[in-house]
């Protein structure tokens, strides 16, 4: 076991950081959601164009075809050189990417993957449903296969960038009778259809940044569908464990940073002299390096064996957990001057009320737990 | 960067458990046979840390770890980081407070080593030692009515040192008590179902396995770091110290209240796990203050 890096990634890190320290824009992340677009979109092409999007992704696909440790040290170079949030880009560079490239048909990926990598396609997620969240294999919008189209009919919710995408990650069901997990399918579905509509939603934090989708007789290509009719569960599966891996690195980074702030904060206003503040920040300063530790764990068993161990579905429980300690015990540093947040305010009020997120998207912390203990423990399934 | 053991840690790892399961079983903590720690010194395991035996922080966090988890004598602590800094042979546990000192392990031994201040120290014992049990029922306790002045190892690295092999044995005690709950709430049924299925008990040993994953990790992290003798390797064996003692205090604590009321027995063993946690937290502890330097 060792931790230092080899000569070759050590100069790839040095790359990648004077790369963001002349390319870094300097203006933020606009708040308003179409300027926000044309950011991301802007920002994403600038990365293709100087290599860095798609660092592990393969070479015909537009990607550098590199190591999963390289991809490590990007990401935490990224976070450290305070580069913008992915933003809308977020879903087809971190889930929808990753899926097409491990079950997609080369004829989808070949359209889908250079899009994604350049910012020129947005893409959002269509798994959660009014009925089914936690209990995913239980969602009921359905596609009907009427000659070489979907007729798809339904309803998703939760979904993040529904105004601005241009393709949705869309599991539903395609076969009648059959129960939960079976009969699903995993479609690249058209988010310009005509039966689409939006409703946004506005979270405890003022944002708009999420939406319900409708579908009335929207028809989309049977030629969309990923991994084969009837295969939808294991294909959406199947970038589980990485987004429990790699997918929370600039998250990490992130949070050290924060919780820096947070100790400078409290050493300014005193607050560091209370015994119960100060443990809680040095708490965290050790849970911050052990969740980097636990991160490298995870890669080198990739790098070992091909893939995560078991341990890594521990990884997303705790960064979402610790990500909440550190935002709620920063409203608790404001004191009073919390309580002039105003829907708008991009602060720490903003971070901790967006913050409540963490344990319920993508798994709820029950579920995370669950399966912890069933996967890890090898307890009973509760399911 | 490979955080993962190599095939002869591996290996290593795996024979120490082999051996430990064998001959030093959890279960007769409490009872350890005299030659025990003459079959521990065949076996190499006290002086494994000799600075001719070459081998690194992260190879002997692996292999104390395991004799963590059977709760193995205390004494293999300072009798480990003695080998490496002073030499000597057996060498038992001292914990001073500001009046007296507390030793553990002190059979057959006539050295001491322990954390005064910032150092580590050597403390020589009196001829007659008054042996008795204290709280964790491992490791015989004596008590010496004086603020000895140690013989202060120069080393800074030598408290790192001992910090580190008492977090493995931390790390380990946190394990055994999550398996032990764990196999546990498996085979006990309630409401006719193991009572393992019930999230309220499933989430309770999930959380003691989320507490050994964050504290194993910290662990390697650090004992790297201290083979590197990176310049914030302090820092990571403190926190690799605070979490796996957490660890071992709170699993201690779970796994009592999962196996309900035999938990609260003499006879059951999980308060061999808890009363361990609460004698390795004191040992090299870790202040707010290590903790917070160097911050921003």
């Amino acid at each position: 076991m060792d931790i230092s890096f080899s000569p070759e990634e050590a100069r790839f890190r040095e790359e990648c950081r004077d790369w963001l320290k002349d390319n870094v824009p300097a203006e933020k992340r606009p708040l308003n959601a179409s300027d926000a677009l044309d950011f991301d979109k802007a920002w994403q092409h600038r990365l293709f164009e100087a290599g860095w999007a798609g660092i592990n992704w393969p070479t015909e696909y537009g990607g550098r075809g590199l190591s999963i440790v390289q991809q490590v040290i990007w990401l935490e170079e990224y976070a450290k050189a305070h580069a913008p949030w992915i933003g809308a880009n977020f879903v087809g560079v971190n889930h929808g990417g990753p899926t097409l490239i491990m079950n997609a048909s080369a004829a989808q990926k070949a359209y889908h993957l250079p899009r994604i990598l350049k910012g020129e396609a947005i893409w959002c997620q269509g798994f959660s449903e009014p009925g089914a969240g936690s209990d995913l294999a239980g969602i009921k919008t359905r596609g009907h296969v009427d000659g070489n189209e979907l007729v798809i009919n339904g309803s998703k919710i939760w979904t993040s960038f529904a105004h601005v995408a241009d393709w949705q990650e869309l599991v539903l069901r395609t076969e009648e009778g059959l129960l939960r997990h079976k009969g699903l399918s995993w479609v690249i579905s058209d988010m310009k259809a005509p039966g689409i509509t939006i409703r946004p939603i506005r979270k405890i934090s003022g944002q708009v940044e999420f939406a319900q989708v409708f579908y009335d007789d929207v028809r989309i290509p049977i030629d969309n569908v990923v991994g084969g009719l009837g295969n939808g569960w294991s294909v959406a599966m199947s970038t589980l464990s990485f987004e429990r891996g790699t997918g929370f690195i600039a998250d990490q980074v992130k949070q050290g940073q924060e919780l820096d702030e947070l100790i400078a904060m409290a050493r300014g206003n005193g607050m560091i002299k209370d015994d119960r503040i100060a443990d809680q920040l040095a708490q965290m300063r050790a849970e911050v390096a052990a969740l980097r530790a636990m991160t490298y764990r995870n890669i080198s068993e990739v790098v070992r064996t091909g893939q995560p161990g078991p341990e890594a579905s521990v990884i997303r429980l705790f960064t979402s957990e610790l990500g909440q300690r550190l935002e709620r015990l920063g409203v608790l540093l404001m004191g009073e001057a919390a309580l002039d947040f105003r829907y708008g305010d991009d602060n720490l009020v903003a971070g901790y009320l967006r913050g409540f997120a963490a344990t319920i998207a993508g798994g709820t912390a029950q579920i995370q737990r669950d399966i912890i203990g069933e996967r890890l423990l090898g307890l009973p399934k509760s399911r | 960067m490979d955080l993962t053991p190599d095939a002869d840690q591996e290996a290593l790892r795996v024979a120490t458990a082999d051996w430990c399961r064998d001959n030093m079983p959890l279960d007769g903590a409490t009872s350890r046979p005299l030659g025990l720690w003459q079959q521990l010194e065949a076996m190499g395991w006290t002086a494994m840390t000799a600075p001719d035996m070459g081998l690194d922080h992260a190879t002997e966090a692996l292999v104390f770890a395991e004799l963590g988890r059977f709760l193995a004598p205390v004494g293999l602590l300072a009798s480990a980081v003695a080998a490496r800094w002073v030499g000597g042979g057996k060498t038992a546990l001292a914990l001073p407070a500001a009046d007296k000192v507390r030793v553990f392990d002190a059979e057959d031994t006539t050295a001491a080593l322990g954390v005064w201040g910032e150092d580590a120290g050597i403390i020589m014992l009196p001829g007659r030692m008054d042996m008795q049990s204290g709280l964790d029922l491992s490791a015989s306790l004596s008590v010496i009515d004086l603020a000895l002045t140690p013989n202060v190892i120069g080393d800074p690295r030598a408290r790192r040192h001992l910090q580190l092999l008492a977090a493995a044995f931390a790390l380990g005690c946190a394990d055994a008590a999550r398996d032990m709950a764990a196999d546990y709430a498996k085979i006990r049924e309630q409401f006719d179902r193991p009572i393992g299925w019930f999230q309220s008990l499933k989430h309770i040993c999930s959380d003691m396995a989320v507490r050994c994953a964050v504290a194993r990790s910290q662990l390697y992290f650090a004992a790297c770091a201290l083979d590197a003798d990176e310049a914030d390797s302090a820092f990571h064996v403190a926190a690799a110290k605070r979490l796996a003692d957490q660890a071992a205090l709170e699993n201690g604590r779970a796994n009592i209240q999962v196996h309900g009321g035999i938990g609260m027995t003499d006879e059951a063993y999980p308060h061999y796990c808890l009363k361990r946690a609460h004698l390795l937290s004191f040992i090299a502890p870790v202040s707010t203050s290590h903790l917070l330097k160097e911050a921003a």
